[in-house]
């Protein structure tokens, strides 16, 4: 049997089918985070339940409304579990009438009943059962409330299979009535009112004869079509509503109260600015850079420890070599920062779960309307400090089309937590007592150049164009430690992943290359070696804001598209990392770094925080982007302003330092 | 702070966008010939005869926070100027 989970977003869909199927699938409190189907099986059962986005309505507009429609229209589905969200009875049913026009059986899981409940809202469930005429059960998803007896009922296949009840005026109704004799598909009744509805995508049904029965039902009012069926959908739940909700009034919520601090005219601001701060200080800054040095001096002494290991039971010097200069100082390098990571992702994921996230989206969205944006790019942007992948695919919920390609375009400029690394490096190492500045100076750079990318994008190429914003606020909720703490462990889990998998491989590659020249002799100088040699083809394109033709440099750059940590993993084995001091004396005391100045290591930074993005992220763009040439668009236009910048910085800076000098 | 000399009284007919912060109006028609946008608002419930509140206004003055069916929706002042509304309250 074949379950879909339909309900409108922010329901606690995902929460349920996490419930249900056992599974961990990723929860957020804002609107949207499903955004693919995910499909599990239900515990202590073999029914297949599918959770599609959220959704509310089956319109033809939106993309997510598109991919439940196509599934429910045209796959084999037996049951739809309709999640209602009983703080929103009005608005949920909405859906709900559209669902039981499908010639599927729907039962309905009334969830956040205890929220409901202390709300003073109260729900007379049989009165609504018989109106709908479907089975209904109210749970707490979160609680874990009913849950079990939801299972029960869908076992015992319990739930109503609902018939049909008349919702529209007489009118309306018989026409359906005569167009569904005409109609030759499965969901006669749903496919009626889209044709009334005279709905694009189903267009291709019309006939001569459906179409005279619409013109002839048209004439009766003033208002197209659409509108008429949206209205007499809600009279009938008005009714509805009327019989069955009764509700408190009028009462200040705790999320009210929250807000009227949170979103205070002269308050807002100021916390924002506060808690973005602690964020940044607590995962970039002091503290993030405090555990980086810490877990750094435990690697070189296990290197170290290794490398005498290695000599004393008898190892041959290249295979010491392969394992402290290849896989530790490349896998190392980049083990020194998960501690960092950890606090970063249990900050976002806190930003995330508890509500504040769709604040921000809200109160900054005048700001970034200015520039074509929508405060829902915000989002992306912050998850995007961690990483860019699920970041892009964050951007799914804005409404606009432009608005949306231009977010997935630009949030790559947020530096991710992979190329946090490059930066602790370099800003540790050329502005020691500044480094926290320097690194600051990079994000508010990176705000700055998106803002300014964005206004000039939409003042040249979608000019005169205006868009919409349309977001509700969730209310707000303590996060649950459980969740919070799987979150992140799986995002750290996935970076250490990375480090032995993708990282590992690339550290031995480059290992290779550089120990070892064209005729396959090791213990050469490296700028003998194999890498040294390919490096130099190309480092005329660096030259511009290093002021050094390094084939070092050169190769380590290319080597973020792999992930953007390897940039400090590859300088850190060409530097010959096995010396015991810290990693940037390491890295630039060496030969092949040496002639990094303060401002070609910001002008080189720059350049790797703009520049395309790992593999992983330009996949995720392709997908969102939705075809290839968009892609390398993309691609071109982030690699071309991060050399730009690159450039500008480096000449600005070495004037600088001749002036000053 | 222009509102401070229109302000609207009860019977009025106006946009949605004029009203102030706690004021009430009840939909009249919406005027957006995007319909796509149109949809959009009339699947989130803003019908002929709806109610609707001014709840929270975003601190840079735009978009506004609004009550109808029991819950809240934020919607840019632009698109709200395009609900036409009879002030209630």
């Amino acid at each position: 049997m074949r379950i879909a989970l339909v309900g409108n977003q922010n329901s606690g869909k995902t929460t349920l089918f996490n419930v249900l199927t056992g599974s961990n699938q990723k929860v957020g409190n804002w609107p949207g985070v499903t955004i693919e189907r995910k499909i599990g099986i239900i515990r202590g059962t073999d029914y297949e339940l599918i959770d599609l986005p959220g959704i509310y309505s089956l319109s033809p507009y939106s993309l997510e409304e598109n991919i439940s429609r196509r599934f429910l229209f045209e796959e084999q589905v037996d049951l739809i579990l309709n999640v209602i969200d009983s703080t929103s009875m009005e608005r949920s049913l909405y859906l709900t009438t559209q669902l039981l026009e499908l010639d599927i059986p729907v039962m309905i899981a009334l969830n956040m009943a205890d929220i409901a409940d202390k709300r003073g809202i109260k729900i007379d469930l049989k009165t609504l059962e018989e109106r709908l005429d479907t089975t209904i059960m109210s749970i707490s998803a979160l609680k874990k409330t009913n849950v079990f007896n939801l299972i029960q009922t869908i076992k015992q296949s319990n739930y109503r299979k609902n018939h049909y009840k008349h919702i529209y005026d007489h009118h309306i109704e018989s026409t359906i009535e005569s167009l569904v004799g005409l109609v030759d598909t499965t969901h006669k009744r749903f496919l009626s009112v889209k044709l009334i509805e005279r709905d694009m995508l189903f267009e291709s049904h019309q006939t001569k004869e459906t179409l005279s029965f619409i013109e002839q039902l048209s004439t009766q009012y003033l208002r197209d079509m659409e509108q008429v069926i949206a209205d007499e959908r809600y009279r009938y739940i008005e009714k509805i509503r009327d019989e069955a909700v009764s509700a408190r009034r009028d009462r200040l919520t705790v999320t009210d109260r929250l807000d009227a601090i949170f979103l205070n005219r002269y308050l807002a601001i100021p916390i924002f600015i506060i808690i973005m701060f602690s964020v940044y200080y607590l995962a970039a800054g002091p503290v993030g850079g405090w555990t980086v040095e810490l877990v750094d001096g435990l690697m070189s002494g296990f290197g170290d420890w290794m490398s005498v290991f290695l000599i004393r039971v008898g190892a041959s010097p290249w295979a010491v070599s392969l394992v402290v200069d290849g896989i530790i100082a490349g896998v190392g390098a980049i083990l020194n920062f998960l501690p960092q990571l950890i606090i970063l992702f249990l900050l976002i994921s806190l930003l995330e779960t508890t509500g504040y996230m769709a604040r921000i989206a809200f109160f900054l969205d005048r700001v970034f309307q200015k520039v074509g944006l929508s405060g829902k790019s915000l989002i992306p942007f912050i998850i995007g400090s961690g990483c860019s992948v699920p970041a892009i695919m964050s951007a799914r919920t804005i409404n606009d089309e432009t608005e949306k390609k231009m977010t997935i375009l630009l949030t790559p400029f947020i530096p991710c937590s992979a190329k946090l690394p490059i930066i602790t490096l370099f800003a540790g190492y050329f502005f020691q007592d500044r480094s926290g500045l320097a690194s600051a100076s990079l994000y508010f750079l990176a705000i700055f150049i998106i803002l300014l990318s964005a206004y000039l994008m939409k003042n040249i190429l979608f000019k005169g164009k205006t868009s919409s914003f349309i977001l509700e606020l969730p209310e707000y909720k303590l996060p649950s430690v459980t969740y919070v703490l799987y979150d992140v462990f799986q995002k750290a889990w996935a970076f250490i992943q990375r480090a032995g998998s993708v990282i590992l491989m690339a550290s031995l590659v480059v290992w290779f290359l550089i120990s070892f020249s064209w005729n396959m002799t090791y213990g050469i100088p490296a700028n003998e070696s194999m890498l040294a040699s390919i490096g130099n083809l190309f480092s005329w394109v660096f030259y511009p804001m290093l002021g050094e033709l390094s084939w070092g440099a050169t190769v380590s750059a290319f080597q973020g598209l792999v992930a953007k940590e390897q940039v400090v993993a590859s300088m850190a084995i060409i530097a010959g990392y096995s010396d015991s001091t810290s990693e940037g004396l390491l890295i630039f005391g060496s030969q092949a770094f040496g002639f990094f100045t303060a401002s070609s290591a910001y002008a080189f930074m720059v350049f790797n925080l703009f520049s395309a993005p790992c593999f992983g992220a330009i996949g995720a763009m392709r997908q969102e982007l939705g075809t290839t040439k968009r892609m390398w668009k993309a691609v071109f236009f982030q690699t071309g302003v991060a050399w730009v910048l690159g450039v500008i910085v480096f000449q600005f800076g070495r004037l600088l330092e001749v002036m000053f000098s | 702070m222009k509102s401070k000399h229109q302000k609207n009284h009860i019977g009025d007919y106006t946009s949605l966008s004029n009203l102030r912060r706690g004021q009430k109006g009840k939909v009249l028609s919406l005027d957006i010939d995007d319909q796509q946008l149109r949809r959009k608002l009339l699947d989130m419930g803003i019908t002929e005869g709806v109610q609707i509140k001014i709840k929270k206004i975003a601190p840079l003055g735009d978009p506004i926070d609004i009550e109808l069916r029991g819950y809240e929706l934020c919607i840019r002042k632009h698109d709200l100027s395009m609900i036409i509304v009879e002030v209630i309250s």
